[in-house]
């Protein structure tokens, strides 16, 4: 598959009641993707739904808090697949909003332990400090006839200005201790009816007080008993508390995972939103399916559907083809390889998928710069051992470590030995030249290739004079072949021969006067401008080529590197011999490998992909039942 | 970019960016102009046409005005890093912040999600809270839990005085705007020698007009104590120093605070006793400040927040035109709304 699959724009006109099993119906194809583009707002006003859409969102949100303290399955198996109607919704939305009550109460009672739990801490360090302290204690206790005293704890950040604050109202603060992010105080200043006027400033500065009890000086075994015994029964409170949540989950598991699976189901005619409009009994949807969906989605409606339908479609209009979603189906093979170009993008509709260009040249880049048999095996066994973490990238492990020993094969080189066996074409470091040569060969057919490729999506699109004259185009590549030639024939014979000169001056011309036509600047300005960019393409194409040269450069890097080892090897005793040599490969394995994958990620989607690949097309997500979950 | 280069940048882009703000003659030819071609300006066409409901019009207007200032804001933030970061992304945060004081409003009275949802900004991601988590929230004790978790933990336990205490909401306002303007505060101490003193200037004039409103409004408006005034301020200022706040918390009367000012600020606010006049007085003292500092100050990072500090009163007064068109007022009454007493009064030119 190189372009995304043919599509169809699609209108769909049902009966407004039938709207819920309509999306369940297009859900269950997965090959439906909405439309959200207003249409005919006068004669459709209403978008169906609102109420469900709210009462989903609120169940789902609901859902998902719960699952925070009641772990459900994953991936949940689908049965019983019904059309959710309002009144299903709206029952499991309330019972939803009751089980999340309960857990609600148990996050609250948690919160409650540990700031209880935290107190005690607090309280512990104190008492620490006081029995340090000789001091009688009963002084701060109890109603004093002068004297007005706060023992507590102060947020850290609040002590100065809280300092002066209280001053102002003629009292004093002391920090006696830091713990944690509190500093401990006392707060004291002469009994007055400014008593009030403090306590409200405490308060706002998050002052909370210490209950340091009297007795800790006459009594301190038992006050250190009782705060054991409050942090015990924290200890204690906390274990039922998280017994009776699991019980808890025990008992409603079951039934979350139902109120689940009426989510899944719900939740397609939620995502229609505004692509489905209605005007009374009809309902509209507008959307795009695969041209070759169309018979099957038919079948599936006349099947679901009790009432008649309509359903017309028509083939993208030029002005929209930056809507239509772009359908690449890829298999498990390509899994791997189509993430990769995920990253860059998704292809515009039409355009070429670059997804097997991109997994044939990274194989064929990899091998070619990290040759070796033994490292390419020991690759793909580490794939295939880590298959599980790797999920679908092991195939590209195994991919790469294949090429790698197919290229080790050709170089004769097995962890860097090269006296083993023949090479079956050459050991790099023979011929440092033939194998720059041969880089610079495939970086020509290369960047040909990928010119081609831009040229043809210029022409999809309608593009026809970017197609021919801009950068990338037919005349750039006719300059970069016959510029190529040129230098050929004059490397073998000293002239760069006429018609050479000709093609590559005439399309250099061309060049720079589409580039004097399409710049819109005053004269000077277009002047430089049109010189700078066809000067720029021109040299883009030079550049480019030279940057696959790195090809033939790590694979002369990775022989110089096993030299290295072994040369390091050979100053040692025998032990250590071979320890240097295991150690060596496993450093060209690891630090060669990742640097070779950096560089031929580089050189595809640098060289490669920001030739022809804008990256910016719309990913086909069709209406699905998400079994892992609801959003 | 290097120190010397993207001070350069700032203070480039800064002077560019200078040309938007509006002069008085410019807001005056805006409140002339119809509701049609304001809504040209701030691509808000299409409700318009389609007659939506004048809170729609208005969200929308608010929300293109909101992305007019992130965009220059990022255009700003661009050669900054650090500190100097900082200060611009905290400055922007008071949007926020005002979401934060609606939705634990909101919660606290017990509004519905619709009803909460209406009353919030639409922010970017870069300042913006989990708004869809804590909305969705289902109780107050459920909003301040997730708080709790937030870097608003302060801010929670605050509120959470004020839900299980029953505390005046306003202490919450007040805390949550006295550290605010304490981060920016902070965030402007933390810069480098080239911008530390102007910055300081600015910094302190915004705070000096945030410091006087609350100090009137707390002490007269809400009879709190001078103590607990004094604790809801910001101990800092370009014209009120630590000591003179100290000073003018213990006066008993309105007109004594206003007595007490500096002279240069007691003669723009004048013989008043109503706060507003204050407020409109310590704005104008703001709006000449930063007017300064951003043509004369050799600080980017001063003459950038100044920038945003104007454009943000700008923006303001062009959502207030637009709001009052979409009232169908007169247009002499939407500039008097604006601060165009003179213009309003004699006529435009």
């Amino acid at each position: 598959m190189i372009k995304p699959l043919p599509m169809k724009h699609v209108l769909l006109q049902v009966m407004t009641d039938d709207l819920p099993r309509v999306s369940l119906t297009l859900a269950d194809l997965g090959l439906f993707s909405p439309d959200y583009r207003p249409f005919e707002e006068e004669n459709f006003p209403i978008i169906p739904g609102e109420h469900y859409r709210e009462l989903f969102h609120q169940a789902s949100s609901r859902l998902e808090k719960i699952r925070r303290n009641i772990p459900l399955r994953e991936p949940l198996e689908l049965k019983d697949i019904h059309v959710v109607g309002e009144e299903e919704l709206t029952r499991y939305n309330n019972w939803l909003g009751t089980v999340w009550e309960r857990c609600s109460q148990f996050e609250e009672t948690f919160r409650e332990l540990t700031s209880e739990e935290r107190m005690v801490d607090q309280l512990d360090q104190a008492l620490d400090n006081f029995t340090a302290l000789n001091i009688d204690l009963s002084l701060i206790h109890g109603e004093k006839h002068f004297l007005d005293i706060h023992l507590g704890m102060v947020p850290r950040d609040n002590i100065t200005q809280l300092k002066e604050a209280v001053a102002l109202a003629g009292y004093m603060l002391f920090v006696y201790m830091a713990h944690g992010d509190n500093d401990h105080v006392i707060i004291l200043g002469p009994k007055s009816e400014k008593e009030k006027e403090i306590v409200s400033v405490l308060d706002t500065a998050g002052f909370r007080p210490l209950p340091v009890p009297a007795e800790l000086q006459d009594e301190p075994e038992r006050v250190r008993q009782d705060l054991l015994d409050r942090k015990q029964k924290v200890l204690t409170e906390r274990k039922r508390q998280q017994d009776d949540m699991s019980a808890c989950g025990d008992e409603l598991r079951n039934e979350l995972e139902t109120a689940q699976r009426i989510l899944i189901m719900a939740e397609p005619f939620v995502t229609l939103e505004t692509a489905a409009r209605s005007s009374g009994r009809l309902t509209v949807i507008t959307g795009w399916l695969p041209a070759r969906a169309i018979k099957r989605t038919r079948k599936a409606l006349t099947r679901e559907l009790a009432n008649p339908f309509c359903l017309e479609t028509r083939d993208s209009l030029r002005e929209e083809r930056h809507l239509v979603p772009s359908y690449l189906p890829t298999g498990k093979m390509a899994s791997p390889f189509h993430t990769l170009v995920k990253q860059y993008g998704i292809p515009r509709y039409g355009e070429v998928d670059p997804t097997i260009l991109f997994s044939l040249t990274f194989i064929a880049m990899f091998g070619m710069m990290f040759g070796d048999i033994g490292h390419g095996l020991t690759l793909m066994l580490l794939a295939f051992l880590l298959r599980r973490k790797l999920k679908s990238f092991t195939l590209l492990g195994i991919s790469a470590g294949a090429s790698a020993a197919v290229f080790g094969v050709l170089y004769g080189s097995i962890f860097g030995y090269e006296e083993l066996f023949h090479a079956v074409w050459i050991p790099p470091l023979s011929d440092p030249i033939y194998m720059l040569t041969a880089a610079l060969l495939w970086g020509i057919g290369f960047l040909t290739l990928i010119t081609f490729i831009c040229i043809h999506n210029r022409f999809i699109e309608g593009d026809i004079s970017r197609a021919v004259f801009d950068t990338n185009g037919l005349i750039s590549i006719l300059l970069y072949l016959s510029v190529l030639w040129g230098a050929y024939n004059f490397y073998a014979s000293g002239s760069f021969g006429i018609t050479a000169a000709i093609l590559s001056l005439g399309s250099l011309l061309a060049l720079l006067a589409y580039k004097l036509i399409e710049t819109h600047a005053p004269p000077g300005e277009r002047m430089l401008v049109a010189f700078i960019e066809t000067f720029e393409t021109f040299t883009g194409y030079i550049s480019n080529t030279l940057s696959f040269l790195r090809v033939a450069a790590f694979s002369l890097n990775h022989v110089a590197l096993a030299i290295a080892v072994f040369t390091l090897a050979d100053m040692m005793d025998t032990m250590g011999h071979w320890l240097t040599v295991i150690g060596g490969n496993i450093f060209i394995l690891v630090l060669e490998g990742a640097i070779v994958t950096i560089q031929v990620l580089r050189l595809e989607y640098y060289e490669g992909f920001s030739r022809f690949f804008s990256g910016d097309g719309l990913e086909f997500k069709p209406l699905k039942l998400n079994q892992r979950g609801t959003a | 970019m290097t120190a010397p280069v993207s001070h350069t940048y700032l203070n480039t882009r800064a002077a560019i960016l200078a040309d938007r703000l509006l002069n008085e003659q410019d807001l005056s030819d805006l409140a002339d102009q119809s509701l049609e071609h304001l809504g040209r300006d701030f691509g808000v066409t299409d409700l318009l046409e389609e007659k939506k409901s004048n809170a729609a019009i208005n969200r929308a207007v608010e929300r293109a005005l909101i992305s007019t200032l992130m965009h220059e804001l990022s255009v700003l933030l661009r050669p900054l890093k650090g500190a100097a970061r900082d200060v611009l992304v905290h400055w922007i945060r008071k949007f926020e912040l005002y979401n934060l004081k609606a939705l634990i409003r909101g919660k606290l009275n017990q509004l519905t999600y619709e009803e909460l949802r209406e009353n919030l900004y639409d922010l970017p991601a870069l300042i913006s809270l989990p708004h869809q988590e804590l909305l969705r929230a289902e109780n107050t004790a459920e909003l301040l839990r997730q708080l709790e978790k937030s870097h608003y933990a302060d801010i929670a336990r605050q509120a959470r005085r004020v839900y299980q205490e029953k505390n005046e909401p306003f202490s919450l306002d007040a805390t949550i705007d006295q550290r605010y303007y304490a981060g920016l505060l902070k965030r402007a101490r933390a810069t480098g020698p080239e911008d530390l003193k102007p910055l300081m200037k600015l910094v302190g004039t915004l705070v000096d007009q945030q410091n006087l409103l609350w100090l009137l409004r707390y002490r007269f408006g809400y009879g709190l104590s001078p103590s607990g005034t004094y604790y809801l301020l910001v101990p800092f200022g370009h014209q009120l120093s630590r000591e003179l706040l100290k000073k003018l918390v213990n006066m008993n009367s309105f007109q004594d605070v206003i007595e007490a000012l500096p002279a240069s600020l007691r003669e723009r606010i004048g013989e008043t006793d109503h706060i507003m006049d204050v407020e409109e007085a310590m704005s104008d003292e703001t709006c000449q400040k930063s007017r300064y500092l951003l043509r004369h100050s050799d600080s980017g990072l001063t003459r950038a927040l100044a920038f945003l500090v104007l454009r943000e009163i700008d923006l303001k007064r062009i959502y207030a035109i637009i709001q009052g068109k979409v009232l169908k007022l007169n247009d002499n009454l939407i500039k008097q709304g604006v601060g165009l007493h003179t213009l309003a009064e004699g006529g435009t030119s």
